[in-house]
């Protein structure tokens, strides 16, 4: 055993999965990535400025290495144009997201899931950025690997979106249920030729080829562009290029969807949490069955794009509460609108984290 | 480095008639080749505006960005290759150079090896001829424009930040010896080039020199920014191993709230607690509260201590509260409940009757907290105080942690 924190591990899990270089700038509640960054990716680079941190990256992406740093709501804004370029030249890296409570600065010391909503729709025309959430100190391992798989396979910034609870709370954890894991390589896959930097085949991610390659001329761009990395305005092959960028995710969802569901024979009542508000479910969980009642649990860890799997379950089930530390539920809008119905409950807290006992009073209630 | 391959492709100059940015790009290229570059070995990243047009007629490597921020990719693309042999180039106009100021001079200030030019003519000519920061006055009286404040001087201010090489160039046919100077010298190199705008700005190239400023050239002789890559070693490697040695009678989950002032030895009063009970066989949270200033005010810990596995690691009603300053005691006291523990440092002031201690005068500011940890443990019985004894063992201020644990013993 030993008394350590989800920023650790996650840390160590993306260095081992072959993340090459952190950039960072410092932000309150990210702060440890920062420290153990410095410590352990063989590369480290503080930036001026978050703009100058997410460019950087870029640059680094471009040229064949993956990247990571770690914010939170503040430096994401400002963060957001160069996201959009980073997903537009298709570029492997990894963002780690520590919610804190807004709006604004906020109270950089208090947790929160207040940013969903903006990921959701983060990429301008609403195109989708694969988001993971870690429920626990198990998934902080597993998803930072999936992360940095995600990212390369897909060439895509991947968002690991977690909170100050999850990645400054202390608790004892047994090391050895971490497996070492492998670094993911980034071979040039085999294409078509003649090579085309855009060009996708039936996989519809187009092979990586990083700037300064001796044999093939590398093009990225921020742009509406052609297979060729060419600006083309509103051209069927241009436009067909960012739809691919939708499909490439949306399609393949079920090559990162990950979640768990604890489901309870004959129970019509449902539970729905993600991130930090997970473990304040898995113990209502409990006590909700301690007490005789039937209860299923579903904890969302790809939380975009949305799986259908998502609605399969929740279709299954009478009744639907989704529990978040936020004010209205920004999952349960983005799954069933801001419109309440008489299937949807939510089990909400604004500036502090959502009990057990407060998620176990309003599904009864 | 290959040299038979072209740097241009044959894609047709996209600029308007006169517009100083094509001359600009065959300029570069010549530059390039006469150096002994390759399509290949040559990076070229571009900006928004017009600067931006430059991106398809190049047959390097090519990366097209956002405005102002063409300087900082090139940064990253930079380091991230780490290669000599490779040229990074980038691109921008001085609205590109206005709105990103910040990465020019990081660049400058850690002098990376790339080549930044900068077309200046003095105007956004992609919106309809708007002033930048780099617009001079002469300029934007021309262009009835309010702002008479001076322009950046973007040469001098690369020179000042560091920048290995920068120069403003207003004769463009001096252009292609200076830039191949530039791109020789090591480190970080910027061109200013003075460009006519021949839609919003002047006509002819020999009205411009009415509205430019002079020509500057400065050098800095210092080291090259590199990627720097080291070997580092797992982060668990060192970490405190807990292997259970001691026994706990505890039947319920346990929730300590210690409270102090910053400074007190708080936080880390509440990791040692938490440490001791893994010793002790228990599932052990520690999370701390403490104003963003850090180093002043309350400071506020909690720690669960349970037979099972915890998950939710909020603490809804505190089993023990410990507090030794008014500071933490004036943060937490309205979190007591009926069932809560409470011992507080005697020079509390509490309007309730809770048991008192001498937390402070025994262990000491730094102390007190460890102190009062100390206390609950062996009054509580929840483990033996052996198990804090074996955290702190070892540790560089093993004695006065020793010493904190053992005053408790006097209270």
């Amino acid at each position: 055993m030993v008394l350590t924190d989800a920023s650790r591990i996650m840390t160590e899990a993306l260095v081992q999965s072959g993340a090459d270089v952190f950039i960072g700038y410092p932000i309150t509640p990210s702060n440890l990535f920062y420290a153990y960054s410095k410590e352990r990716f063989p590369e480290f680079l503080a930036g001026p400025d978050e703009i100058s941190v997410l460019q950087w990256m870029c640059g680094y992406s471009a040229a064949g290495k993956i990247p990571v740093t770690a914010t939170s709501f503040p430096g994401l804004a400002l963060m957001t144009e160069t996201l959009n370029m980073a997903y537009m030249m298709e570029l492997p890296m990894v963002l780690v997201i520590v919610q804190r409570l807004g709006p604004s600065t906020g109270s950089a010391t208090t947790g929160a899931q207040g940013d969903l909503k903006f990921l959701d729709g983060i990429i301008s025309g609403g195109l989708p950025l694969p988001i993971f959430s870690p429920s626990d100190f198990k998934d902080s391992w597993n998803l930072a690997n999936e992360a940095v798989k995600t990212a390369v396979e897909f060439r895509t910034p991947v968002i690991l979106l977690t909170s100050k609870e999850m990645v400054m709370t202390q608790k004892g954890f047994d090391i050895n249920l971490l497996k070492a894991l492998n670094r993911v390589n980034n071979p040039i896959k085999n294409f078509e030729p003649p090579y085309q930097p855009y060009k996708a085949g039936e996989d519809m991610v187009p092979p990586f080829v990083p700037l300064g390659n001796e044999e093939l001329q590398a093009r990225f761009n921020a742009s509406t562009h052609d297979n060729d990395g060419l600006i083309r305005k509103g051209t069927p092959e241009s436009l067909a290029n960012t739809w691919r960028l939708r499909e490439k995710l949306e399609k393949r969802i079920d090559e990162f969807f990950f979640y768990e569901l604890d489901a309870e024979n004959g129970a019509t009542n449902l539970i729905v949490s993600w991130g930090i508000t997970a473990d304040a479910s898995r113990d209502a969980v409990q006590t909700i069955r301690k007490k005789g009642n039937k209860i299923s649990l579903l904890i969302v860890k790809t939380i975009l794009p949305i799986s259908s799997k998502i609605y399969e379950i929740i279709d299954s089930y009478e009744k639907v509460l989704f529990a978040e530390e936020n004010m209205t539920g920004l999952y349960k809008e983005m799954i069933f609108g801001k419109r309440n119905n008489s299937k949807v409950k939510t089990a909400t807290k604004f500036g502090g984290m959502l009990t057990p006992s407060e998620i176990e009073k309003m599904l009864f209630n | 480095m290959e040299t038979s391959d072209k740097i241009l492709t044959k894609a047709k100059m996209p600029f308007c008639p006169g517009c100083g940015h094509g001359v600009c790009v065959r300029s570069t290229s010549k530059s390039l080749e006469n150096l002994g570059y390759g399509s290949k070995d040559v990076v070229m990243v571009s900006d928004i505006g017009c600067s931006g047009l430059v991106d398809p007629l190049f047959a390097t490597h090519t990366i097209h960005g956002l405005h102002g921020r063409s300087p900082a990719l090139g940064f990253g693309v930079t380091l991230g290759l780490d290669n000599p042999n490779k040229k990074v180039i980038v691109i921008q106009g001085d609205g590109g150079a206005t709105i990103g100021l910040q990465h020019i001079l990081e660049a400058s200030r850690r002098n990376v090896d790339m080549t930044l030019i900068v077309l200046n003519n003095l105007l956004y000519g992609m919106t309809g001829g708007q002033m930048s920061g780099l617009s001079t006055n002469n300029f934007k009286q021309f262009k009835h424009s309010d702002d008479n404040a001076e322009p950046y001087d973007i040469v001098n201010l690369a020179h000042q930040a560091g920048a290995a090489f920068s120069v403003r160039v207003n004769d463009i046919s001096n252009f292609e010896k200076i830039l191949k100077e530039a791109i020789e010298k090591p480190g970080f190199s910027l061109v200013e080039l003075s460009s006519l705008c021949t839609s919003h700005g002047m006509k002819k190239i020999s009205e411009l020199k009415n509205y430019i400023v002079e020509e500057e050239k400065f050098t800095n002789n210092r080291p090259v920014g590199v990627s720097l890559r080291r070997n580092t070693a797992n982060l668990f490697n060192r970490a405190k191993i807990l292997t259970p040695q001691f026994n706990s009678n505890i039947s319920e989950t346990i929730g300590v709230v210690i409270a102090g002032s910053a400074g007190g030895g708080i936080q880390s009063a509440a990791k040692m607690l938490a440490q001791a009970g893994i010793l002790s066989g228990l599932y052990a949270t520690m999370k701390g509260e403490y104003p963003i200033t850090v180093g002043t005010g309350f400071s506020v810990a909690e720690v669960i201590l349970s037979k099972k596995p915890i998950h939710f690691t909020g603490l809804e009603n505190p089993s023990v509260v410990l507090a030794v300053t008014e500071d933490g005691w004036n943060k937490i006291k309205n979190r007591i409940s009926s069932t809560s523990k409470v011992l507080i440092d005697s020079k509390i002031n509490s309007e309730e009757s809770y048991t008192t201690k001498e937390f402070l005068k025994e262990g000491g500011k730094k102390g007190a907290a460890l102190s009062a940890v100390s206390y609950w443990i062996n009054e509580s019985k929840v483990f033996p105080i052996e198990a804090l004894l074996k955290v702190v063992e070892g540790s560089k201020y093993e004695e006065s942690l020793r010493s904190a644990i053992k005053s408790a013993e006097n209270l």
